[in-house]
């Protein structure tokens, strides 16, 4: 378990990463007004060197804003008709590896639980305890995570079971859900993809009483010869985030059964995927509409 | 006027507890015996209070409290008959003013009538000066709580309340966090539900921070009540609301940002389907504030703006009536119809006064009542001056363990409204109930409150049905508002609405469940100014408001259709009591007489059933779409839309026609008669007050062309029926239909014959039936508008008005004659082409956005 966590040597990655998203109207739209995350956030072990948002068509108005959690979000208005609307998000960015502190992380899981109601914590992290819109907690979500988190257990072992049995218990299939589809129904049919695996796992430690947050952002989707393409690449992907005093935060992967490193690069976290939408908007007119995303992740 | 009983009028009086309670579910005895005028018993002699309540009214029974004792005197006085006069009146009131609260799900439809009891509450001056220095200090205390959660939020921070009650609840918007509020409000409304436990002390049982509702219908129920009891009502020195809602004007006007022209003011209301729609327009009409839909505004440069047919109009104050979560479907629930989006931006950023702001939700659900107190002297140094019922948020441990264990004297609810959860009653649970119960709270402890249940105070109200009213004691509760004043002070309104429990031993009282209402008489001490009235004296000739004052796309939308379906329900019951005439009549022509023609191809029967079965369910019954019953309920649907600009007097001719007893019932030909005879008066009528009290405005305007519009659209059908099937027939029943028949006898006083009922009906420019008339008609309103919005499609029926004009009146105007069949035609599609145009260019609202850049 240990040699997971190993120093692969390579210290710091710059990664370009390309996003697009296009949505074509059946018929014309009068006004578009948008709303999304579409900005990698900056992190002690993430910098962004370069962004750019390229749009078509050119929008009346746009606008950055910072959320509640430090996501950047953009918003923007198209004040004329079209029928295709079109952003371009392209950026580049460095992303080192971060030194897991793994005796700290092999404390008893239990030291991440509050010590008493009374306790008072950072706001960020006693929000993450609690379910949110996507994220119920389920008896059998609990019920799946006992077996990982027997008493006095080292948090890391825990944690890396569950992520790794979530890989091997689950299948990925982007047919089987939709953004709508309640964990509970992705827990019985054991079919997902990387967005229903993320609040499966928040929902299973959420659960415990653990802090998990959402995290969403991208993984190489061109890997180096000779290894296995990750899954959920071809998108924007989606993985979690469970905090243990004095470590912080830890990401792990459940669609592929790992630690976050270096590998991932971190667009937003929030309690769901609600707080961290890529892009959502309202439009007037437009008929039917279609949707086509492209994520291009290069190692530069 | 009110004679009182002399001094020692006998009062009975029980003692056993019991007894009372059994007494006050059984209808009194009075009015079953027969008695002399004069000497009938009095009704409130009779009513006998419940011993283990605090009775509002008596003190002990048949004593009643000082405050009341002029009403009870008064009540004494009166007989059942007098008051059951005085009820009538009032009941009448009610239903024509069309007030209702929709209740969602009611198999009745959406259109339940508001129910209120005419008698009042009444609340002495000493008591309501506890109840007002009360809620103005919560309603500061809840301003300070939002203010710090939404900005600094050191009270979790600091542990004084359990960040899991705020950060778990589905009420907190985090992208309400750091809002820019003008004034630094964030809450400008307030409402409180008060209880009265037996030992007389009142409590908050519920507080409303999102957008409270009832302030209005206090309003609607003082208007009525003080109808009932007029003399009551003066000699009371009840206090008077209307300075409330001034001040209420005046603090959103004030708090309001500037900027890009005369500040406009709009309550934001979720639509007629919502449950207290009627106070929405209510309140929009008393406040002089539009009444706007999501649809009607949109965002704009961060602004809020209301799509108006003359382009944009910057909103600066905005009072909503959706919940939170609907406020804006860009960054709040993506599924809400009833928002604006953007909404949320343009709040953060100061440029729009929301009242109240989103996130003010959080504070509902009463899981904070238990911190109150401590909170209260933290933020104001003071102490809670009207305490909540004892509550306990199941969140705390420590809490949940103490509810559990007294769960017999505690009703569950949830603390989090938006979670679906029947509140469930300590009392009378089994004991798989109650595990049942522990379960679900041990699984989300956050999401419940437990509070303690009270013995609410009770009240008299008029049970029983017409004539055999009593008075009864029901459980009531007091809804208190507050607004925020200019000086940044809370004023608290003196009145308030008082529930009525349905039920003699209801413990819940909500209207959503069906209960009905008191007005609510604060007595004032000392007398009265009673000059006041909303409209001031004050105002400034800038604040006059233009008659040409842009109205909104969907309010021009909702005009046009107004004028189109009144005529259309006109011409229909005029093409069906023509037909029917023709049933009675058997004259030789039988079914062959033109007028069935006409009637199929205006949809009402079908070709293969053509008997007068079919007519009379084309007249009444709603199920036939094309009929005349069906486009009633369209229009009685359109007028609800345009309720806040239509006069009372309009809503009642609707209203008494799709109330009428044979509305929706199969009925007998003379039956039949006599209601499209009701229905062609009430429609005359209702043109009338448009020609009558209508501004000439925009509105008036796109009115007068949908009524034109759609007599046209009926008139050359008419007429191209005649010249394909009529020619044999004779021309009095398109004389009828078209309301021309004494026109054409006074002056020809003959037989009529084509020329000259061509001439009348096509080109007489005087006769407000013809062709002519009509296409004038249009043409002068669309130039009008034209002059405001240039070129609106006025060209559209011009080259078949030139073809009919131009036509030989000796050879061409005449059955036969292919060009007249040719330029009718023309002029009926040109009808709906001109209908389309309108549509789009100004009632459809993307359409409009297209041509800002040049509306600017």
């Amino acid at each position: 378990m240990v040699t997971a966590l190993a120093t692969h040597g390579a210290k710091s990655r710059r990664y370009k990463v390309v996003h697009e998203t296009r949505y074509v109207y059946s018929a014309p739209v009068a006004q578009g007004h948008h709303f999304g995350h579409l900005t990698p956030r900056t992190t002690p072990w993430q910098q962004v060197l370069d962004h750019k948002l390229a749009f078509e068509p050119q929008p009346n108005e746009v606008a950055d804003l910072d959320d509640y959690f430090g996501n950047h979000s953009v918003r923007f208005l198209i004040n004329r008709p079209h029928e295709v609307m079109q952003v371009c998000a392209s950026s580049t960015i460095d992303v080192q590896e971060q030194n897991l502190d793994t005796t700290l992380a092999r404390a008893p899981w239990e030291s991440a639980l509050c010590a008493s109601f009374y306790e008072v914590e950072p706001l960020s992290v006693a929000e993450m305890r609690l379910p949110s819109q996507h994220v119920e907690l389920l008896p059998e979500t609990r019920h799946y995570a006992h077996q990982f988190f027997r008493p006095e257990r080292p948090w890391l072992d825990a944690l890396l079971d569950l992520t790794l049995h979530i890989r091997k218990d689950f299948v990925y299939d982007p047919k089987a859900t939709t953004v709508s589809t309640p964990i509970s129904e992705v827990f019985e049919n054991k079919r997902g993809v990387c967005q229903d695996f993320a609040h499966l796992m928040l929902s299973c430690l959420r659960s415990l009483n653990l802090p998990a947050r959402y995290v969403s952002g991208y993984i190489l989707n061109e890997p180096p010869p000779g290894s296995e393409k990750l899954l959920g690449a071809d998108a924007s992907h989606a993985w979690i985030e469970s905090w243990l005093p004095g470590v912080g935060w830890v990401g792990f992967d459940p669609t592929n059964g790992k630690l976050a490193n270096h590998e991932f690069i971190t667009m937003a976290w929030g309690r769901d995927f609600m707080d961290v939408t890529p892009l959502r908007g309202v439009v007037l007119g437009g008929g039917a509409q279609k949707l086509e995303v492209k994520v291009s992740v290069t190692r530069i | 006027m009110i004679k009182t009983d002399p001094p020692g009028t006998p009062t009975k009086t029980e003692t056993p507890a019991e007894g009372n309670l059994a007494n006050a579910k059984e209808p009194s005895a009075p009015g079953k015996e027969p008695s002399a005028p004069g000497k009938e018993p009095s009704l409130i002699a009779s009513y006998r209070a419940c011993a283990d309540r605090y009775d509002e009214m008596c003190s002990a029974p048949g004593v009643p409290r000082a405050h009341w004792q002029p009403l009870f005197d008064s009540l004494n006085a009166s007989t059942a008959r007098e008051l059951n006069a005085r009820i009538s009146a009032a009941e009448r009131h009610l239903r024509d003013s069309g007030v209702t609260y929709n209740v969602y799900d009611d198999p009745e439809g959406n259109d339940r009538q508001w129910e209120m009891d005419m008698l009042p509450m009444l609340i002495a001056p000493d008591e309501w000066r506890v109840i007002e220095t009360g809620i103005a200090q919560r309603a500061r205390l809840f301003n300070a709580i939002l203010a710090d959660l939404y900005g600094p939020q050191t009270l979790l921070k600091d542990g004084l309340v359990p960040s899991s009650l705020v950060l778990g609840h589905s009420g907190f918007l985090r992208n309400a966090h750091g809002m820019k509020l003008p004034g630094e409000i964030h809450l400008h409304l307030y409402a409180a539900d008060l209880t009265r436990s037996p030992d007389g002390q009142w409590w908050v049982i519920a507080d409303r921070t999102q957008a409270p509702s009832g302030a209005g219908y206090a309003l609607e129920n003082r208007l009525i009540v003080s109808q009932v009891f007029p003399e009551l009502f003066r000699s009371q020195n009840v206090r008077h609301l209307a300075q409330h809602f001034a001040t209420m004007r005046d603090a959103l006007m004030y708090y309001a940002p500037k900027g890009d022209g005369a500040p406009l003011a709009v309550v934001l209301t979720p639509g007629p389907y919502n449950e207290t729609y009627f106070e929405h327009a209510l309140i929009a009409r008393y406040l002089g504030f539009r009444l706007v839909e999501g649809g009607d505004l949109t965002v704009a440069d961060n602004k809020v703006w209301l799509k108006t047919i003359e382009g944009p109009r910057r909103v600066h104050t905005i009072i909503r009536r959706q919940d939170d979560a609907y406020c804006d479907p860009l960054e709040l629930r993506a599924d809400s119809t009833l928002g604006v989006g953007g909404l949320m931006e343009c709040i953060r950023r100061g440029n729009v006064l929301v009242a109240n702001p989103p996130g003010s939700g959080v504070l509902e659900g009463g899981a904070l009542l238990g911190y109150l107190p401590r909170l209260c002297e933290h933020l104001l140094d003071e102490a809670l001056a009207l305490p909540s019922i004892a509550t306990w948020w199941c969140g705390e441990p420590v809490a949940l363990q103490s509810a559990l264990a007294q769960h017999e004297r505690l009703v569950f609810k949830p603390a989090d409204p938006g979670y679906p959860f029947e509140p469930v009653f300590g009392h009378k649970l089994s004991p798989q109930r109650l595990a049942q119960l522990r379960q679900q709270i041990a699984s989300h402890p956050e999401r419940f409150v437990a509070q303690e249940l009270v013995d609410v105070s009770e009240a008299p109200v008029l049970a029983g049905r017409a004539q055999q009213h009593s008075f009864q004691s029901r459980g009531i509760g007091l809804r208190v508002h507050a607004s925020i004043a200019p000086s940044a002070n809370y004023v608290v309104m003196p009145g308030g609405l008082t529930r009525v429990a349905t039920d003699a031993d209801s413990r819940i009282v909500s209207m959503q469940r069906g209960g009905s209402s008191k007005d609510t008489w604060v007595l004032a001490e000392g007398p009265l100014d009673t000059q006041f009235t909303l409209l001031r004296s004050t105002l400034r000739s800038a604040d006059l408001v233009a008659s040409n004052g842009a109205i909104a796309s969907r309010v021009a939308e909702n005009e046009f259709w107004f004028g189109r379906t009144c005529e259309r329900c006109e011409s229909i019951a005029r093409l069906l009591r023509a037909a029917l005439n023709a049933v009675l009549q058997e004259t030789e022509d039988g079914i062959n007489n033109p007028v069935f023609a006409m009637a199929t191809s205006w949809g009402l029967i079908s070709e293969d059933e053509m008997n007068d079965a079919c007519l009379l369910t084309a007249a009444t019954m709603e199920d036939e779409s094309r009929g005349l019953a069906a486009n009633l309920r369209r229009l009685n649907q359109i007028a609800y839309q345009l309720r806040d600009r239509l006069s009372l007097d309009h809503w009642r001719a609707i209203t008494s026609l799709v109330r009428d007893p044979v509305f929706n019932q199969q009925v007998t030909l003379s039956q039949c008669i006599n209601w499209l005879d009701k229905t062609i008066v009430g429609m005359t009528t209702l043109s009338g007050f448009a020609l009558d009290s209508m501004t000439r405005d925009t509105g008036f305007r796109f009115l007068s062309i949908g009524r034109r519009l759609e007599r046209l659209c009926f008139l050359t059908r008419a007429i191209s029926v005649a010249c394909n099937e009529g020619r044999d027939s004779g021309l009095t029943w398109l004389l009828e239909l078209c309301d021309s028949v004494l026109t054409y006898r006074s002056r020809y006083m003959a037989q009529p014959e084509w020329l000259p009922v061509m001439d009348l009906l096509i080109r007489d420019p005087s006769n407000p039936r013809s062709v002519m008339f009509q296409v004038k008609g249009i043409h002068d309103y669309l130039g009008r508008i034209e002059q405001r919005h240039g070129p609106c499609g006025r060209e559209l029926l011009l080259p078949d008005i030139e073809l009919l004009m131009s036509l030989d009146l000796d050879t061409e105007y005449h059955p036969d004659s292919a060009r007249l069949m040719q330029a009718i035609d023309n002029l009926h599609n040109s009808c709906y082409a001109l209908s389309d145009r309108l549509t789009q260019q100004f009632f459809n609202h993307p359409g409009m956005q297209n041509d800002w850049g040049s509306s600017w």
